[in-house]
């Protein structure tokens, strides 16, 4: 597979794969496109329902279908899917538990001159806050391909938040051992960084390029191995955590907590978006980064 | 299937069953309950709901979405007579250890959704319509909607989706009892006029009495036939409260049993329990 390609194109070419094999797999659009689902619409157009900009109605529209037994996914911008339809999933798919596959395009700061309409730093909490959830952060194009087979073969809600542009990859060809929910991707110090999504990648150049005896771990589902993180992580003498999420509810709260129930009393030091404001800032995604405290000048200074 | 006049006598048997069930939980939405009657019981007791409750899962059932879910009692009260489960299971509606409560849920046999959240119903039961299409099913997919339901954005949503694929299998009925939570719907934004709203969004629709046996009969009997592509919409005009005249066509009677014992009494006595 191509490393630089995005999230987006990678799940998409691998639904492909898997459409043309199976004429269960719908994919219910918000009226979004990308290269990789322009051939699912032309090549495969009874699989394909596009919605037009109505998000409520690719929820339930979606919710019909998979509760009929088709394997379904709603594509939209993040922020709109799952904001502007949040009680449409909590009926429909936290509730009922009808299996549907969210697929965002765009957390975080994933669209940054787009102004704050279009970031989102809230939907890890909101998402962490339904019952019978997968959250999926996905951290590569590379993860972005396995998640495919994974929201297919464990049919359940699921919410699979991907990247907009290239990010780069920090994994290579492997399998993702999704039950667990991380990945610890340095070992040997005493001092570890959890992290989420896009900031793993950042984190690592950060950590690799300034020579800091930090180690890395990837959390990338939600719900994830509480006990097994819990059991890495008490092994530390410094625990950080760092997300492009606002500070109530996301890793950050996850991990405080994961600790707290499994009796590990240790310092977090948590680095996010804070809880103060929305980001009209332009210049590309470190400019909003600085804005919120995340630049990779305050991530250095936060692992140092 | 029964003819109009055990038709009849079922629809006041069944207010009798939604009477005793709310009196006795001190909960539920009669009125709401009372303005379906004749809907609910035509579909279901003059045969234009194929199902097996001996089988609800069965695929090539008929659907049928309860998006005004707060008329709930009436549809478990109308499943425990067609043998889904026991009728004592009526006696304890929204009660302690009792299987359901005042809005719908799926876990009952026979009850495709929860439901309770307003705005929901029609776009799901265009997804399960666009499914028997994909699927080449000949089921057809019902979905009850209130009329206090429409000022949800989503029903709209909806409407244009479900006439752009041509769901001719998916029939929508308005119960249109002109009242929502406070107030009369002309009074709070006005709907009408209603028919012109749906047909403009590529919809057949019919206005009919939806106390009428006759008219609703008139209204469900050629729906297999598929004489158009377009989903069909039929627009009930129900009073709310049908059948208790103490209760019926007034605000204040929203989600509530009588209360006190003088309009207790009242209202057994005019549906003779």
């Amino acid at each position: 597979m191509n490393k630089d390609i995005t999230q987006r194109d990678a799940f998409w070419d691998e639904l492909y794969l898997r459409a043309k094999e199976d004429r269960n797999i719908i994919i219910v659009s918000a009226d979004m496109g990308a290269p990789s689902l322009d051939k699912i619409r032309t090549d495969l157009p009874s699989q394909f329902v596009n919605t037009g900009i109505a998000e409520q109605n690719s929820i339930l529209v979606a919710s019909g279908l998979a509760k009929e037994g088709k394997t379904v996914y709603v594509y939209a911008i993040a922020s709109f899917l799952i904001l502007n339809c949040i009680e449409k999933i909590r009926v429909q798919n936290s509730m009922m538990a009808i299996p549907i596959n969210l697929v965002g395009v765009g957390g975080g700061l994933s669209y940054p001159d787009s102004g704050p309409t279009h970031h989102l730093l809230e939907d890890l909490s909101i998402m962490r806050a339904l019952p019978n959830f997968n959250i999926y952060n996905c951290t590569d194009s590379f993860m972005a391909k396995e998640l495919v087979g994974q929201s297919i073969e464990h049919r359940a809600p699921s919410y699979i938040r991907l990247e907009r542009q290239p990010i780069g990859h920090i994994y290579e060809n492997q399998s993702f051992d999704f039950s667990k929910g991380f990945e610890q991707i340095t070992k040997g110090n005493k001092s570890v960084l959890v992290t989420t999504g896009y900031m793993t990648l950042k984190a690592k150049d950060i950590i690799s390029d300034n020579g800091l005896n930090v180690d890395i771990i990837d959390v990338f589902r939600f719900p994830y191995d509480k006990k097994g993180l819990a059991s890495t992580l008490s092994n530390y003498d410094h625990i950080y955590t760092l997300e492009e999420h606002f500070s109530h509810g996301g890793l950050g709260s996850s991990i405080l907590e994961t600790l707290n129930e499994n009796g590990v009393n240790k310092i977090v030091q948590r680095l996010d978006a804070g809880q103060e404001s929305f980001c009209y800032t332009y210049g590309g995604r470190e400019e909003l980064q600085k804005y919120y405290g995340l630049g990779s000048d305050d991530i250095l200074n936060f692992l140092k | 299937m029964l003819n109009f006049k055990e038709l009849e006598d079922k629809c006041f048997e069944l207010r009798q069953t939604v009477l005793r069930m709310c009196l006795k939980a001190n909960t539920g939405h009669v009125t709401s309950s009372f303005s379906v009657v004749e809907l609910l019981a035509s579909l279901y007791y003059r045969d234009y709901i194929n199902h097996d409750s001996s089988n609800p899962n069965w695929d090539d059932r008929d659907r049928l979405i309860l998006s005004k879910a707060q008329a709930s009692p009436l549809l478990y009260a109308i499943l425990a007579d067609l043998g889904y489960y026991d009728k004592k299971d009526l006696d304890l509606f929204a009660q302690k250890d009792g299987p359901f409560g005042v809005h719908l849920q799926n876990t009952v046999k026979g009850v495709e959704t929860t439901a309770g959240a307003l705005g929901h119903g029609l776009g799901l039961a265009s997804g399960i319509a666009l499914r028997a299409k994909m699927d080449r099913k000949l089921f057809l997919t019902y979905t009850i909607l209130g009329d206090g339901e429409l000022y949800e954005g989503s029903i709209w949503e909806s409407m244009k989706f479900a006439s752009h694929h041509n769901l001719n299998n998916l029939v929508g009925i308005i119960d249109r009892n002109f009242l929502c939570t406070t107030d009369f719907t002309e009074n709070l934004i006005e709907l009408e006029p209603l028919d012109k709203k749906i047909e403009s969004f590529g919809w057949n629709c019919v206005k009919i009495d939806g106390h009428n046996l006759n008219q609703i009969d008139d209204s469900l009997k050629d729906l297999r036939n598929r004489k158009s592509r377009k989903p069909t919409m039929i627009i009930a005009e129900t009073t709310k409260g049908k059948g208790l005249k103490s209760m019926s066509h007034d605000p204040l009677f929203h989600g509530v049993p009588p209360k006190g014992q003088e309009n207790i009494d009242k209202a057994k006595k005019e549906l003779k329990i």
